[in-house]
């Protein structure tokens, strides 16, 4: 099952978690400098790697249609590098684990767990166990010094960089994500809006990684990832719960207006569906409404335009044809809760 | 990395600045950058002053910059790489390193820019299984010789006899590995 089909841990803030290991083969150069035989040679030798005794399926990541290379890394299972890069190249899937075995991506494999809630620990170990059956099978490029060796140097050490994506609208209507993103850029953690911007029109989701990889440990990684992602769930907690009488009103009644014309539009264009998520999810988290945060998760990461053109079986051409594809497929979303 | 100007904080913000061709580059924790620009000190603009080394290297480019800052050490022109025929000035343009074995032949040259990007230039943590028992006595063995050190201190001779021998036995290990 795909991360938004589950619920998850601490999920009234935190959307998901990802942990991504980048790893290169000894005897081959890095990408960039990578000819295509070769290029062919690494996917073969990931084949027999990643097969199906291991619980893997490989996917012919080039031979897919474009909006659906795109979905991949819409639902966040491939980096959007891998998904506009045209050259051959195969993805490696564990759908039961939440494993994405990239390859080549920037590095000659990428391999990315990706799970519903805060599980660094458990993303981690999954991730890792698909890294022991790499080390099993090939020769990977490591150095006493500097680590895994990595195409680009930002990655040398671990390799590893570990993410959550959090929904902080009370944090984000304090006007404290500036300031936040100040404090943790201090710690070595980098904070980065999902939609860019940082306003409430992006679904006031953002993404808080790890900067260093190289001097630090797998473990110590995780471990501050873990106690900072912490701290924010509480305040993001304290701030929801500290409004008054009137604001409170005024958010259920967002929260049940936006949860309206989710179930009754009739033509809904990403934008505001991505405003109406925000305000149905924090509703969702303080029991404004009985819909659950995870299946509104998956109303959103189903409605997103790649996916809704991937999945529809009568694809939308123009733009208010797939605006149309997105209200119907919100609604069916969300009646099967 | 630590900040040069209060040592305390972890430097975020890389400054350099060229004035008549004599060029001036500092490594940054947030408060000082914003002390230093409110003196007038440096400017901060977006062709001298970075404050997220890692968003441009994304972008791709910034890496340029890192390897292409003053190193303290010689370049040496025109040796290349053994195993994918990169020279350091390949490397400078395309903003990445060309393979594994690049990292060796270049270590001199890409030592600073991996400090400039991690704050340090030695690896903490997972290794492959192939070198992981290798690993795994190391760290054994510094950690007997400095509890056999201790047992010699507070003259626990019979802790060291033995000890001693254990350090024999995985030095031996080691050897024969």
């Amino acid at each position: 099952m795909i991360w938004f089909e589950n619920d998850g841990r601490d999920k009234d803030v935190v959307v998901s978690t990802r942990v991504r290991l980048a790893r290169n083969l000894e005897d081959y150069p890095f990408v960039s400098r990578l000819d295509e035989p070769s290029r062919r040679e690494i996917i073969g030798r990931l084949a027999a790697v990643y097969d199906g005794k291991n619980g893997y399926r490989q996917i012919d990541f080039a031979a897919l249609p474009e909006q659906e290379r795109r979905s991949y890394s819409e639902r966040h299972l491939v980096s959007r590098e891998f998904a506009e890069d045209t050259c051959p190249r195969s993805l490696f899937v564990s759908e039961n684990d939440g494993v994405y075995v990239m390859t080549p991506e920037e590095d000659h494999v990428r391999i990315q767990c990706v799970m519903s809630g805060l599980e660094l620990d458990e993303a981690y170990r999954r991730a890792a166990a698909a890294d022991d059956l790499l080390d099993a099978g090939t020769r990977i490029a490591y150095s006493e010094k500097y680590g895994y060796l990595t195409h680009c140097p930002t990655n040398l050490g671990t390799g590893m960089r570990a993410s959550v994506m959090l929904f902080l609208p009370a944090l984000t209507r304090a006007g404290q994500m500036r300031s936040l993103q100040n404090q943790l850029s201090k710690i070595g953690l980098t904070v980065r809006g999902m939609g860019g911007e940082g306003t409430a029109a992006d679904g006031c989701l953002y993404q808080i990684s790890n900067q260093i990889t190289l001097g630090v440990s797998e473990e110590e990684t995780l471990k501050k990832l873990a106690d900072v992602t912490a701290q924010i769930v509480k305040s993001e907690r304290e701030l929801r719960g500290k409004v008054t009488d009137d604001e409170k009103l005024a958010r259920r009644d967002r929260c049940r207006r936006a949860l309206g014309t989710l179930l009754y539009a009739e033509v809904l264009s990403s934008r505001e569906l991505l405003a109406l998520y925000a305000d149905v999810r924090l509703g969702a988290a303080v029991g404004d409404v009985d819909t659950k945060a995870w299946a509104i998760d998956r109303m959103l990461f189903t409605s997103l335009p790649a996916t809704l053109v991937t999945m529809a079986e009568k694809k939308p051409v123009s733009a208010l044809e797939r605006d149309k594809c997105r209200a119907e497929n919100v609604r069916l979303a969300l009646a099967a809760e | 990395m630590l900040c040069e100007k209060c040592g305390k904080n972890k430097a975020t913000v890389f400054y350099r600045e060229t004035v008549n061709g004599k060029t001036t580059s500092w490594s940054l924790c947030q408060d000082c950058a914003e002390v230093l620009e409110k003196k007038g000190d440096i400017k901060l603009d977006t062709d001298s002053f970075w404050s997220d080394p890692f968003a441009d290297v994304f972008g791709g480019g910034l890496l340029q910059s890192f390897f292409g800052l003053p190193a303290a050490r010689q370049i040496e022109r025109g040796k290349k790489c053994t195993l994918c025929g990169a020279t350091f000035d390949d490397l400078v343009r395309e903003g990445k390193v060309g393979c594994p074995k690049c990292y060796e032949i270049f270590g001199d040259e890409l030592e600073d820019s991996i400090r400039r990007i991690h704050g340090t230039s030695s690896h903490t943590g997972r290794v492959p299984s192939r070198l992981r028992e290798g690993f795994d006595r190391k760290k054994k063995i510094a950690a007997l010789e400095k509890d056999l050190k201790t047992a010699i201190r507070e003259e626990r001779f019979e802790d060291a006899a033995a000890m001693r021998d254990e350090l024999k036995t995985l030095r031996d290990a080691g050897e024969n590995a």
